[in-house]
């Protein structure tokens, strides 16, 4: 298994997905709205991520980091995380486990708790 | 010999016991996974895909299959107009082929993307200090999909014509206790406390879920309620 990229494999599906999203944006006005959103009236952790998708199948990045920037952040992201992956699996690395350090968990529950602040007050 | 699914609903009524036997290898669990998810899966999407393209096909052709277009409030003729530009469906005889390819990928997928999302939430929640490794959420995740595939059989009750409207509420409800037993197996497999288990899929849930689940849930009833 420690040979197979699996990160790289789903940088490619992502791509792919980007791809698609551009491809059925003429449609994208059929899709139903965010459920949270329509309940609350708050956008939700994830809200703006299809438009996000959408705007990064066209290559329009500015639109993208609009929409869903930790998405788009992450997206930036994935060239290099692809090839740090590719390199992991050539040389048959495991990959590393998750530091049990509870300020990295705070940290990332900080970072998705503003993403999730910011889009709501944004009211994307 | 007892009934098939026997032991799998045993698992979903106790699920605090489910996972009491020593775990099995991640080779055996995810093929005993796939002998019971995969077929299930097929016949499931096989028959929702039927059901589509004849909705599909219907809108296309100008019908609007119950008033569906006029529950959702869009404007029927805008609807009309923009489906009208997209292709033909293809007959399902041309279509059920790709399915025997497409079907094992969203199963694996499925099992792959569960296990990565819940994994970080497990560690989120501080849930992998006996620190086993990604390969024991792979295994965990493996053997509760394996006993959480009963919920596709009895999701084609759904499908059965007024008994399929009084049941949505109970699938559903049955969706959502389907969603969190991934968690027993994930607290059993990893040494921590169930709570965990079950927050993580929570937490899985809450981060990529709440957009993505709720829009393929209303997809999917839109399907129902128009075939």
């Amino acid at each position: 298994m420690r040979w197979i990229p699996w990160f790289a494999l789903a940088a490619l599906g992502a791509g792919f997905a980007a791809w698609l999203a551009a491809i059925l944006e003429p449609v994208a006005g059929l899709l139903p709205q965010c459920a949270f959103k329509h309940l609350t009236g708050l956008a939700c952790p994830t809200c703006g991520m299809t438009r996000c998708l959408e705007a990064l199948g066209r290559w329009d990045w500015p639109a993208a980091f609009h929409w869903h920037p930790a998405v788009a952040a992450c997206a930036a992201l994935v060239p290099a995380l692809a090839l740090w992956d590719l390199r992991r699996a050539w040389r048959g690395d495991r990959y590393p486990r998750l530091p049990d350090a509870p300020a990295a968990r705070v940290v990332l529950w900080l970072i998705l708790l503003g993403v999730w602040v910011l889009q709501a007050a944004r009211g994307i | 010999m007892g009934y098939p699914f026997a032991a799998s609903l045993r698992a979903l009524v106790r699920p605090g016991a489910a996972f009491d036997s020593p775990p099995p290898t991640l080779g055996r669990a995810v093929r005993d996974m796939a002998m019971v998810w995969l077929p299930l899966a097929l016949a499931n999407t096989a028959w929702t895909l039927w059901r589509a393209l004849g909705t599909y096909d219907l809108l296309r052709r100008g019908g609007s299959p119950f008033g569906l277009l006029d529950r959702l409030g869009m404007d029927p003729t805008e609807v009309r107009d923009l489906i009208a530009m997209l292709p033909a469906p293809p007959g399902f005889g041309r279509v059920w082929p790709w399915l025997l390819l497409v079907v094992p990928l969203g199963v694996f997928g499925t099992w792959l993307h569960h296990a990565f999302w819940d994994h970080l939430g497990l560690w989120l929640l501080g849930g992998l200090k006996a620190r086993r490794g990604f390969r024991t959420s792979l295994l965990a995740e493996a053997e509760a999909l394996r006993i959480a595939a009963v919920g596709t059989l009895l999701g084609f009750l759904g499908y059965v014509p007024v008994l399929g409207g009084v049941l949505a509420l109970p699938l559903l409800v049955l969706d959502g206790y389907l969603w969190l037993f991934r968690g027993f197996a994930l607290a059993a497999r990893h040494g921590c406390a169930p709570w965990r288990g079950l927050a993580a899929t929570v937490v899985h849930a809450v981060l990529l879920g709440c957009f993505v689940l709720a829009l393929v849930t209303l997809m999917l009833l839109m399907v129902r309620m128009a075939a």
